[in-house]
């Protein structure tokens, strides 16, 4: 079977800093290009990314730290994959976001893990067995017409 | 991400053009602020430039809606693409932030 992907030299990224977001989501975007994303997928899959992504710094090394991306994928779906070397974290795990407290007692806590299973069809998380987690995250893509 | 805040009588327009993200939403936030403890306390954020936000985003608009409402004003919503306004939906901030069609809506709002 004959995949398509992304443009070459693009399919793995390696962040380990914030400052790292913008080079993230533009490899992300090459990614939904590839495999013709609409913008509404390539919204969906950006916001993903940037929050896992943004949970791994903040929670799993509390700092900085190695974070490698991979896509694949095809003309159903669009799959990155975000590995960390950070102590496991399943974000079943993650505290439930309040979403109906009045405004002075909002809590914003909580709201990334929300938004991404808000925005993906599919959150797998995998504990790596030397350390480390690998989080999938999967989009599937509107159904097209087949080609005449 | 730019940011140009523009007054209109004792409201602060606020436009935001690009992307509210884990890199930009601090600049954000400490702009808002600087204008919130600098007294406008009545702000409208003009989102109709802003094709993303992440929670990140939300978080700025979240402290300084606190802060605003805090010192007697607010922070109000207008002109929101549809993929913000789901985020903003999702999160639970379309109920505790007023959002208005338009600019001229909002800014409209605070008077009486």
């Amino acid at each position: 079977m004959t995949r398509r992907s992304p443009a070459v030299g693009v399919r793995v990224f390696r962040a380990t800093a914030m400052t790292d977001l913008p080079g993230l989501l533009a490899f992300v975007d090459t990614a939904c290009d590839a495999f013709s994303a609409d913008e509404d997928v390539r919204f969906a899959m950006r916001l993903a990314v940037e929050e896992v992504f943004a949970n791994i710094l903040e929670h799993g090394y509390r700092g900085n730290g190695p974070v490698e991306a991979t896509v694949d994928g095809g003309p159903r779906c669009v799959r990155v994959c975000l590995r960390d070397q950070a102590p496991p974290f399943d974000p079943a795990d993650a505290p439930a976001p309040d979403l109906r407290s009045p405004l002075e007692e909002r809590d914003p806590g909580g709201l990334g893990w929300h938004l991404v299973r808000q925005f993906v069809d599919e959150l797998e998380h995998r504990p790596a067995p030397g350390g480390g987690n690998t989080y999938t995250l999967v989009k599937q893509l509107p159904a097209r017409a087949p080609d005449p | 991400m730019d940011i140009r805040i523009e007054p209109r009588g004792d409201v602060a327009v606020v436009g935001i053009a690009g992307s509210v993200d884990g890199l930009t939403a601090e600049t954000l936030l400490s702009t808002l602020q600087l204008h919130v403890e600098a007294g406008g306390t009545r702000l409208v954020v003009d989102l109709s430039a802003v094709e993303y936000t992440s929670s990140a985003g939300l978080r700025a608009l979240l402290a300084t809606v606190k802060e605003a409402r805090r010192r007697g004003g607010d922070l109000r919503l207008a002109d929101i693409n549809p993929n913000v306004r789901k985020v903003l939906e999702l999160s639970g901030f379309a109920t505790i932030l007023k959002i208005y069609a338009a600019v001229d809506e909002a800014v409209a709002s605070y008077e009486g």
